[in-house]
């Protein structure tokens, strides 16, 4: 039995550990190049760990291409989504959830019909009303239309509605306006909720990549996304150095984000995904 | 403002071979992935959550890693790693300790899609294996104790009690699956370009209504083209909520 329960245990350890050795290979392997002057990338047979270690990719993606200059841009852009969409979505979030008012089921009905919508379809469409706004080679297509985000609406209601009502009720009585409600009970109760729900719009936004690859023409607009494909392949070079350089910068924040904030944000995916 | 052209667009549709290559590629690569990444993603879940595992919290970081990278860094760094000749796989593992020829993953046609499943797999798993463990959780402590006094081996107990207490997040996830890749386009658009690689083998859904709305800008054409594909996934989508609704 003893010896059995030693079987399986060592099967178990070798399953999840070659699992876990595949997912880190690709991370390992794009961390060393970035380290590799891209003779030695382009090298046979390869070096596993490198023999010409060098920082000279960061200095010239720094230096030579519009990376820095679209790391400001990505940040620029992930944080007016996050503050804006925050506000305006645990506002919505506090009407739906707190307010009666004639419609109001049909409403949140309407809202949450749109989470199902593809992006697919509402692509095309949104390009030509961007079109006629005089919008495109902008930021605002990437800011303005996402600020009535339906998962983060739908999200924050769930959250508000498990404020009790009392509390809304006394701070009535005291004489705080609708607004200061929201602003001084509402929004201090469900901060848990609102970090989610930022860090999960941050990444959205900093990990997007088709809406700026449609809208942007104008390089120094560029995010770090798109960057980050167009210095890659340039007509038929590959510029793996750089490539593999940008890829750590761009991980970098998310992976600080990530990490300091996981627990919440597993749990923010967990619930979203399941309630979906 | 163009002429009022009817239904033709949706009519050509079903005879454009680009159109049906993309649909079929994509259903290709569903049914590759799709059992991996959900099936992994279960066998991986019960794993994890196993007594027998030790150093739990470093494995589930480990394989929720992926998430935290982006769509273009992910697909980046397995240009590099798949590349031939001088990428990892191909050099150190398939020339120096298997003495294979190297295989060509990026621009073999016959090889897109399993290549892209591949990708697929590491960058997703994670949201599978979310999805898994908290359904594991739902599941009564008190049904596995049973089933050890009854003398029922782990695998039997998998069997019989704990794949039948998953099968709605199995679907669940099953739907997600579905949806995430008909909508696939960062992935395939860096590791084969726009038109798809060689033969339009990499041709993926959302990579063709991209090159027809954005490359030959076409709207008309590509509108019709995300509205059938829309409906196709919206039901999806309304099955996923029935599902998501029942527990």
């Amino acid at each position: 039995m003893r010896y059995q329960m030693l079987i399986s245990k060592l099967i178990i350890h070798i399953i999840v550990g070659a699992g876990a050795l595949f997912m880190l290979l690709p991370l390992y392997w794009m961390v060393v190049s970035a380290f590799k002057p891209l003779p030695e990338i382009m090298t046979v047979p390869v070096t596993f760990i490198p023999v010409n270690a060098t920082l000279e990719n960061f200095r010239g993606l720094l230096t030579e291409t519009f990376f820095a200059r679209s790391m400001l841009n990505s940040t620029v852009i992930a944080l007016a989504n996050v503050v804006l969409q925050v506000f305006f979505c645990s506002l919505a979030g506090f009407a739906f959830a707190k307010y009666r008012f004639p419609g109001r089921e049909v409403l949140f009905t309407l809202v949450l019909g749109t989470v199902m919508i593809p992006q697919y379809v509402t692509l095309i469409p949104n390009y030509i009303v961007m079109g006629r706004i005089g919008w495109l080679d902008t930021w605002a297509p990437l800011i303005i239309p996402g600020i009535a985000n339906a998962f983060g609406i739908f999200w924050m209601r769930q959250y508000i509605a498990t404020v009790p009502d009392e509390l809304l009720d006394a701070a009535r009585i005291d004489g705080a306006g609708e607004f200061g409600t929201y602003w001084r009970i509402v929004v201090p109760i469900i901060k848990p909720g609102l970090v989610t729900l930022a860090l999960f719009i941050f990444s959205t936004s900093w990990n997007e990549f088709l809406l700026p690859l449609v809208y942007l023409r104008s390089k120094e607009l560029y995010t770090v996304q798109l960057t980050m494909a167009n210095i890659f392949r340039v007509q038929y070079k590959f510029n793996y150095h750089w490539a593999m350089a940008s890829a750590i910068l761009a991980t970098l924040p998310m992976g600080i984000l990530f990490a300091t904030l996981q627990k919440q944000f597993i749990s923010g995916l967990t619930l979203g995904g399941l309630k979906g | 403002m163009g002429e009022f052209i009817g239904f033709r667009n949706y009519m050509n549709l079903l005879q454009d071979p680009d159109f049906v290559r993309a649909v079929l590629n994509t259903i290709y690569l569903l049914v590759l992935s799709g059992p991996l990444t959900i099936g992994g993603g279960l066998v991986l879940a019960v794993l994890l959550n196993s007594q027998l595992l030790r150093l739990k919290g470093l494995f589930r970081t480990i394989f929720y890693l992926p998430m935290a990278v982006s769509l273009v860094v992910s697909a980046l760094a397995f240009t590099m790693l798949l590349n031939k000749p001088f990428g990892l796989v191909n050099d150190l593992i398939i020339r120096q300790i298997f003495h294979q020829e190297p295989i060509d993953f990026l621009t073999n046609p016959t090889l897109a899609i399993p290549t892209l499943t591949l990708l697929i797999i590491w960058r997703y798993i994670g949201n599978d294996l979310v999805i898994m463990l908290a359904g594991l959780q739902s599941i009564p402590t008190d049904l596995y104790e049973a089933s050890r006094i009854d003398g029922a081996s782990p695998f039997q107990t998998f069997i019989h009690i704990t794949l039948p207490l998953m099968v709605p997040f199995i679907l669940f996830d099953a739907i997600l699956t579905t949806v995430n890749t008909f909508n696939l386009f960062a992935e395939p658009y860096i590791l084969f370009g726009t038109e798809g690689g060689a033969n339009q083998a990499g041709l993926t859904t959302g990579l063709l209504v991209f090159r027809v709305s954005f490359k030959y800008f076409k709207f008309g054409y590509g509108a019709a083209m995300a509205y059938l594909l829309g409906v196709v996934i919206f039901a999806l989508s309304l099955l996923q909520l029935r599902v998501g609704q029942k527990d």
